[in-house]
């Protein structure tokens, strides 16, 4: 055999010690929030059609799912996402149920490659929820208050992590107003992604005028609070784009009214995802680490491909990224200890040994089993 | 703590980069500089920068470890990462080229193209647009020997006044794309340090925009 059993592939790693109790602890408050929220736990299936990933992400990002195929030949993959099945399952199993479902999960998925270079995991857990058959402001609101409560529950500092929101459908007016193609359409979301407004300016010479070009490159710069809002009013007329706006301004002053305005920014370059996304998006950043730690939004034509049309938002936490940041940050919760002290139990008689045991487990103590003799590897 | 580190790339960019800071109000101190330390403070301590090599900086930005930096066109194109761009310093200017000693076989050749670069991913990227099938051979310097030996058909390579490729008896076949330093910066310090970049972003720009109204 040429490899060594001892290499494990890229992307993949173990969790132990410290880091594995922690990463239990990040899980649990997270279901906690949810459940406190009346959100039900949903286990999806680990493999699934493929054809379910193309049409629930778009085929870019299914593409990056593990695939097989199945004994009949039908592609399948291992999961490379779970608002997919939760959305068929909404659709199929859940379609006589009662609106708004309220459904959420902690699970593992797969990517054969991230975003970014600094996403170097291939398996990463998403703990998120989704809110299906709701529209408007409340349902908005509803999901971002849980992840402000997730981020607040693991006591991070007031100033380690931040929200982005954004709409999609202000980048869609612009775009829709300017007539564009879709692949003239794509690489103007590049250009607002990577938020590169010489370019963008450049490209939109022979789309908009003067005026028109100077103002939308400086909208995709404008990162900030309220302020940003009243100057992008100045600069986007569209009524398409001006609605979204007028959305997006609604949930702000929700938010204003709770005090929580330190913990989210705007963002109109925040324009990725922009086939799946149909309202608001937004994105979790933490400081230590260099990519985001999650994010979600609206996505109101998912569940169409599953034959049920019906409003949906959600978000996930990626817990491989959040729990790397705070094992290597000072927060309480990386803090604390295992808490308890145990005493080694042993005795020659292993009827003895065991009725103390289990006597000690019937009053919940933690135990420990001293072995007469330690075995030695046999090397 | 800083407020921000910026990776700035060792070479023939770093001095147009220092000046350009300098312009936006951020300097370092000269004998600092001249310390040959590979990390060093702002004369307000507000931002420290990290020196590496220019094909460093996106690795440094994208991982968050520095929030900025400064890295051509060039590099960030061959690098793929994923980070903001969202200025042009307008400082080493450059053109990414197609260029050969024989032009028009270049042209007018539809088998197998031989391409010899420091930029497998753009050269790649280029030629699978036109639909040419090509065979990249990886080179980490002197690229333009490659065909004056008969290694390559062609290189691609980044040229400033032209003159090494004279010198070799090289000729540009096509200008693949234009390429300046950018401001780069990471995609979550963009948001956690949303003033401070915004600011730096702000003062840098209004010294670029001097300088072309100049």
């Amino acid at each position: 055999m040429s490899e060594p059993l001892s290499n494990i592939p890229r992307g993949m790693r173990y969790y132990c010690g410290t880091e594995a109790r922690l990463r239990r602890e990040v899980e649990d408050t997270a279901m906690s929030v949810f459940d406190g929220w009346s959100y039900e736990e949903i286990t999806t299936p680990s493999v699934d059609y493929y054809a379910l990933f193309e049409h629930g992400m778009g085929r870019q990002q299914a593409e990056l799912a593990f695939k097989f195929t199945d004994t009949d030949g039908r592609l399948l993959a291992l999961r490379p996402d779970v608002t997919s099945s939760v959305a068929r399952a909404a659709a199929t199993l859940f379609a006589g149920r009662e609106r708004p479902l309220r459904l959420c999960y902690a699970a593992p998925v797969f990517r054969q490659k991230g975003q970014s270079h600094a996403e170097w995991r291939r398996e990463s857990t998403h703990i998120g929820c989704e809110l299906i058959g709701a529209d408007g402001i409340e349902a908005d609101m509803e999901v971002v208050a849980i992840a402000v409560e997730v981020l607040q529950r693991l006591e991070l500092a007031q100033h380690d992590y931040c929200i982005t929101l954004n709409d999609v459908e202000i980048f869609n007016g612009v775009a829709e107003r300017l007539a564009l193609d879709d692949s003239a359409r794509e690489r103007m979301r590049r250009l607002v992604d990577s938020r590169d407004a010489a370019e963008l300016q450049n490209f939109l010479a022979p789309h908009a005028s003067t005026d028109e070009r100077a103002g939308f490159a400086r909208l995709i710069q404008l990162s900030g609070k309220q302020e940003t809002l009243a100057e992008a009013r100045r600069l986007i007329t569209n009524p398409r784009s001006v609605a979204a706006l007028n959305r997006l301004e609604e949930l702000w002053r929700v938010i204003e009214s709770l005090d929580l305005t330190d913990y989210f920014e705007i963002d109109f370059g925040d324009v990725s995802g922009l086939d799946y996304y149909t309202g608001l998006t937004f994105k979790i950043y933490l400081s230590g680490a260099g990519t985001r730690v999650g994010g979600g939004g609206r996505y109101d034509k998912l569940t169409s491909n599953f034959g049920r049309p019906e409003p949906a938002i959600g978000f996930v936490f990626d817990l491989d990224a959040l729990t790397d940041v705070l094992a290597r940050s000072n927060t309480s919760v990386a803090m604390r200890e295992q808490d308890g002290t145990v005493a080694p139990l042993s005795n020659d008689d292993p009827a003895t040994l065991f009725f103390e045991a289990t006597a000690m487990r019937a009053k919940r103590e933690r135990v420990l089993i001293k072995s007469g003799e330690a075995v030695q590897c046999r090397n | 703590m800083p407020e921000l580190i910026i990776a700035l790339p060792k070479g023939r960019l770093q001095d147009a980069a220092l000046a350009r800071l300098a312009c936006a109000g951020v300097r370092v101190n000269g004998a600092a500089l001249a310390s040959r330390r590979l990390a060093i403070a702002d004369e307000t301590g507000r931002f420290r920068f990290i020196f590496v090599k220019p094909a460093d900086v996106p690795v440094y930005v994208e991982h968050g470890i520095a929030d900025c930096g400064v890295v051509g066109r060039d590099v960030l194109l061959e690098s793929a990462a994923d980070l903001l761009q969202p200025l042009d310093l307008k400082i080493g200017r450059c053109r990414i080229v197609v260029a050969s000693p024989h032009p028009e076989t270049v042209m007018n050749n539809f088998g197998m193209l031989r391409v010899a670069t420091k930029y497998p991913r753009i050269a790649a990227e280029h030629f699978g647009a036109r639909g040419l099938p090509i065979e990249i051979i990886e080179l980490s310097g002197s690229v333009e020997l490659a065909p004056v030996l008969g290694l390559s058909d062609c290189i691609v390579d980044v040229v400033e006044t032209g003159r090494t490729l004279a010198e070799n008896n090289l000729s540009i076949v096509e200008v693949i794309c234009e390429s300046t330093a950018r401001l780069v910066v990471n995609r979550a310090s963009y948001q956690l340090k949303a003033k401070t970049v915004a600011d730096l972003i702000r003062a840098l720009g209004e010294g670029v925009r001097q300088e072309t109204f100049a």
